[in-house]
């Protein structure tokens, strides 16, 4: 059982190892082949697929759906805009004091959110998002309330858009590296035990509050880093970025994508952004068709759209053999 | 502050927090039967609310139109609810909760661009129907006697579901089935049947509490998503699916944000969310709440 | 697999070290297409069209007011190109949906500037979406014309020379309608505030607390409430404010907001016993209807009964034929915006935008509002601020305004040395 299961990983693995190259390759190529507004869409589809890939740590691969990632996102776009343009501390001190926010506020909340499963946890990190949202959004005086911090720049040499492109897509492949690296770690093996049994798990001697803990905080501080990464993309941070309703986005481009695999996450985030600003284009009516797409990958397509595929490849293998 | 000032502000609080049940009790009666955190349950009750205008202005009954428009209105979204229950929501109670969730979030998205589509964001407003046009006076301090309407129809709504949960024998197969899905079904008793008729309710709260708020305040896009975040924040401090729960929630809800207005204005909003958390450190599962199995 | 682990780990590291050496190589490329692009504005100056891009946000309660600004806007644009364009020059109008959040807003500017190449922009309605457009139009150098969002931060504090105001900003409105309460109530000395949280509020009631200090120096504050924008109900905030007994109310509520609170207030008497002012304008007095209560103070920001002019008159009739309804002042001052663009390239002879701001500066437009001077030193419109009592009139359906009061808007802007200061403080140097 055990040893099949490697073996299987190891052929999946080898599939996605030659599409990941290739996939790295173009991303390194992009800027000399796309314009300079794709470059952009292609950056912050990047920055979108790492907040959806911390979600999914604990979603996919852990089995909790949360629905106050925007929070941790949004925290981390506020520690390096806050430092960076209240302070005067550098670029990249802030960005690394961002992620550090982010990963202490979910080890905060993690401690309340990790005693309950399923819909309650959902509800309850939810609750603690809007909480963080409240006190960000009413504290006019040092955070700039609704009007959110503008002026975050990078340093000079990030500054041009293909330089930051460059180094957001850098710190997408190292972060989504490690984020693989511990989904297939021992550690990892255990969140997926505790998704498939918890009690059980609970029994084999495994203290299934810590390893939760510790995947919830790892989970906000990616989170935490996408939005480090995002303020100094636009330059600015607003409180909207830490509503409920933005912690609805990583879900829809999970379950879009499909949940049960490393990239589905990514795949369905490359999908709405691209498509996002494809329809935007033309017309305003975007959520309407953003509602019906989902609906329709719910109904028709259970897996996501990678699912989906990996299914139709791994059936024909089998038919060829 | 005396005592009559003090008053007022409770009554404020009461009227603010009965508003608040009217909308929450929909939200908590369907997820404590059907186990389905109803997102679209605010988009529902602001197409309510547009709906009620519409068939007001149509109807152009003088004096009590707007009674007709608030139960026409209520039925019309009851009939949306069945429509999402039967088409959409039904298929997927086999397919585990996330997608149940995703698939109501779904549906905001849906809402919020029909109501655009249909009345173009402008904001409308129904006078205030007789005889709650003026105010009441208590203790020489004036109340708008609207609020009282609203805070009855909270009452009513109130002993309504009491009845209906604790006193009638569709009730004993709902708080059966909020324990135990499978031993209510084993006894011969049609599910499905169930879930659809209590999520059609639930849809039906929803409107008639959008209707009802529509001579209020004002209608407006964008009410959707302001009342949903406050009615979890009810049913989480009450506890999920629990209707003294959501009572007791929307009281506390009421208050905490109507003496926070009274005293640190700034911060009221966020004192709702911190007593909430505070509830949530003790008791996870709110105050009338049961730990899940 | 483990070679796979290290080749991905190899890649990235290579990626590291090709970033700085290909941003600069990428450098020249994007040099070269920027350089490129004025070359063919400047041949495109006799005939290619004008790109007018608007971003709007059509969201929440920001949607209606979006509507009828891109409404004013498509009126104009259809004016000028009837009558052969800005210097034989079409316009182009390109509308963008910001969905009222910060980071769209910034990706859809981005997308009109570099897809859609637009010359200038016009929008949008939030002034939090405004303050994040702001970063990346000025980054791009493209002018912008801001005729809704109205917070000072856009001229003062974030001061960009790619911006111009054409509506009153923050500071004007507040100071004029704070000025219009005290001549009406001399004797009020205590005061409460009711103001949406968010930029626009927040800084209208500072101008209101500056303001009023100086015109009444022993006046207080007694209290400021902060509803949230889109709050439904208002009784608490009624009940606490009447208990403190105020003098009057400055106000700063608008939209549906303020609906929701005339309509709770009315029933405590509350307008019988407090003066109030607050910003009703004509999609208040509609959807209050016989609800308006008379005699209460308002100001707004240029609608037709606020400024029956025969040019505005004009205006009204043509918005009538396309919407079949009538024109608030949102609709009024996007009409402006492309009239001041217009006047602005006429007098440059080019649309490039540097020359087109250098022309800009100072310029004189006789717009729907009467005549005014966009300021050299900030970019602000001299636009006038109005205020008036609300009252019945037989002419229409709902309830205007009476007596009018026009303030001509350099009567109430900062002064060059206030906003001076200002810049002192935030560090920007013109």
């Amino acid at each position: 059982m055990e040893a099949n299961n490697t073996t299987d990983k190891n052929i999946s693995w080898l599939k996605s190892g030659w599409w990941l190259i290739l996939l790295v390759a173009a991303g390194i190529a992009a800027p000399y082949v796309i314009s300079e507004f794709y470059l952009l869409i292609l950056g912050e589809a990047l920055i979108m697929s790492l907040f959806a890939l911390s979600f999914n740590l604990l979603f996919g691969h852990m089995g909790q759906l949360p629905f106050g990632q925007a929070a941790f996102y949004g925290l981390g776009g506020y520690g390096i805009a806050m430092l960076m343009t209240k302070f005067q501390i550098n670029f990249w001190l802030s960005f690394l004091a961002g992620i550090g926010l982010a990963a202490l506020a979910g080890l905060i909340i993690g401690i309340f959110c990790v005693r309950l499963r399923g819909i309650y946890f959902s509800i309850l990190t939810l609750a603690f998002g809007q909480l963080i949202f409240v006190i960000i959004y009413k504290w006019h005086d040092f955070t700039g309330g609704d009007d959110g911090i503008q002026g975050v720049f990078p340093p000079e040499f990030l500054k041009t858009p293909i330089a930051y492109y460059y180094f957001v897509l850098l710190v997408f492949c190292i972060a989504a590296f490690i984020l693989w690296r511990i989904t297939n770690s021992p550690f990892g093996y255990i969140l997926k035990a505790m998704r498939e049994n918890s009690e059980r798990t609970e029994f084999l001697g495994i203290p299934i509050a810590r390893y939760q803990l510790t995947a919830f905080v790892i989970s906000a501080a990616f989170a935490g880093l996408a939005g480090a990464l995002w303020a100094p993309f636009y330059r600015s941070v607003a409180p909207s970025t830490l509503m409920w309703i933005k912690s609805g986005e990583p879900v829809m481009a999970t379950i879009l994508g499909g949940a049960g695999l490393f990239f589905g996450p990514v795949l369905g985030t490359f999908i709405i952004t691209f498509f996002h600003a494809y329809i935007l284009g033309f017309t305003h009516f975007w959520a309407i068709i953003m509602g019906t797409l989902i609906l329709i990958v719910i109904f028709f397509l259970p897996g996501g759209i990678l699912g989906f595929i990996k299914e139709k490849i791994d059936n024909r293998k089998k038919t060829d053999q | 502050m005396s005592f009559d000032v003090l008053f007022n502000q409770f009554l404020s609080g009461i009227a603010r927090g009965a508003l608040l049940f009217l909308v929450a009790s929909g939200l908590s009666l369907t997820f404590g039967v059907l186990r389905v955190l109803n997102f679209a349950h605010g988009s529902l009750y602001m197409l309510g609310a547009f709906l009620s205008y519409s068939i007001w202005k149509w109807l152009l009954i003088p004096v009590y139109g707007f009674y007709v428009a608030t139960l026409l209105s209520a039925l019309v979204i009851a009939g949306i609810g069945l429509l999402i229950e039967y088409t959409i929501l039904r298929r997927l109670y086999a397919r585990g909760w996330p997608e149940q969730l995703l698939a109501t979030y779904a549906l905001i998205l849906i809402i919020t661009d029909i109501v655009k589509w249909f009345w173009g964001g402008e904001f409308l407003s129904i006078p205030r129907p007789e005889p709650f046009t003026k105010a009441v006076f208590l203790f020489g301090f004036p109340f708008p006697s609207y609020n009282f309407f609203i805070i009855i129809l909270g009452l009513v709504l109130v002993f309504f579901l009491w009845w209906l949960v604790y006193k009638t024998r569709l009730g004993d197969i709902i708080r059966a089935a909020a324990h135990d899905r499978d031993m209510v079904s084993a006894l011969g008793i049609p599910i499905p049947w169930l879930f659809t008729s209590i999520f059609v309710l639930g849809a039906f709260i929803a409107g008639l509490s959008g209707a009802v708020t529509a001579p209020y305040g004002a209608i407006a896009l964008g009410m959707d998503i302001e009342i949903i975040v406050e009615c979890f924040a009810v049913v989480v401090i009450g506890g999920m699916g629990s209707l003294p729960g959501t009572l007791l929630g929307s009281f506390i809800v009421g208050q905490v944000y109507s003496f926070g207005i009274m005293y640190k204005p700034e911060l009221a909003l966020a004192f709702i969310f911190m007593v909430m958390a505070i509830v949530l450190v003790i008791r996870p599962w709110g105050i009338f709440g049961r730990p899940e199995r | 697999m483990k070679k796979l682990a290290v080749f991905t780990v190899f890649l990235c590291i290579f990626t590291m070290f090709l970033a700085p050496v290909m941003a600069q190589a990428g450098a020249p490329v994007a040099k070269a297409e920027k350089t490129a692009a004025p070359k063919a504005a400047a041949k495109a100056d006799t005939q290619e069209p004008i790109r007018l891009g608007a971003i709007w946000d059509y969201a929440g309660p920001c949607y209606m007011l979006s509507e009828s600004a891109v409404q004013g806007i498509k009126i104009a644009v259809d004016e000028i190109n009837a009558k052969g364009g800005i210097m034989g020059r079409k316009i182009d109008l390109i509308v963008r949906d910001t969905e009222m959040k910060v980071d769209v807003g910034a990706r859809e500017t981005k997308d009109l500037i570099l897809r859609e190449k637009v010359n200038f922009l016009i929008g949008p309605c939030s002034s939090g979406v405004a303050l994040a457009v702001q970063v990346v139009h000025a980054e791009s150098k493209v002018l912008r014309i801001t005729c809704m969002a109205n917070t000072e931060g856009q001229v003062v504090d974030k001061f960009t020379p790619y911006v111009a105001q054409v509506v009153p900003n923050t500071y004007m409105e507040a100071i004029a309608a704070t000025r219009f309460m005290n001549k009406k109530y001399p004797a009020a000395k205590k005061f409460c505030t009711l103001a949406p949280d968010y930029e626009f509020g927040r800084r209208e009631e500072a101008a209101f607390a500056e303001e009023i200090k100086r015109l009444v120096p022993d006046s207080e504050i007694l209290y400021q409430a902060w509803p949230k924008p889109g709050e439904k109900d208002f009784t608490s905030f009624i009940t606490a404010i009447m208990a403190q007994k105020p003098d009057a109310v400055h106000s700063s509520l608008f939209g549906g907001d303020l609906v929701a609170f005339t309509k709770q207030a009315a029933p405590y008497g509350f307008f019988e016993k407090i003066p109030f002012i607050a910003l009703y304008d004509l999609p208040v007095f509609i959807a209050l209807g016989a609800d308006a209560p008379d005699g209460v103070m308002a100001f707004g920001r240029g609608c037709f009964f606020m400024d029956p002019n025969p040019k505005m008159m004009e205006f009204v009739g043509k918005y009538r034929k396309v919407r079949g309804a009538y024109p608030d002042s949102w609709a009024v001052q996007a009409y402006d915006s492309v009239y001041l663009i217009k006047a602005a390239v006429e007098k440059a002879k080019s649309s490039d935008t540097e020359k087109v701001i250098a022309a800009m500066e100072g310029i004189t437009l006789d717009s729907l509002r009467g005549k005014f001077t966009i300021r050299p030193l900030d970019h602000m419109g001299s636009v006038p601020c109005y205020q008036g009592v609300i009252a019945k009139d037989p002419n229409y359906t709902f309830k205007v305004w009476k007596d009018v009061v026009r303030v001509p808007g350099d009567q109430v802007w900062r002064s060059e040395e206030g906003v001076r200061e200002v810049w002192k403080k935030t560090g920007i140097t013109r």
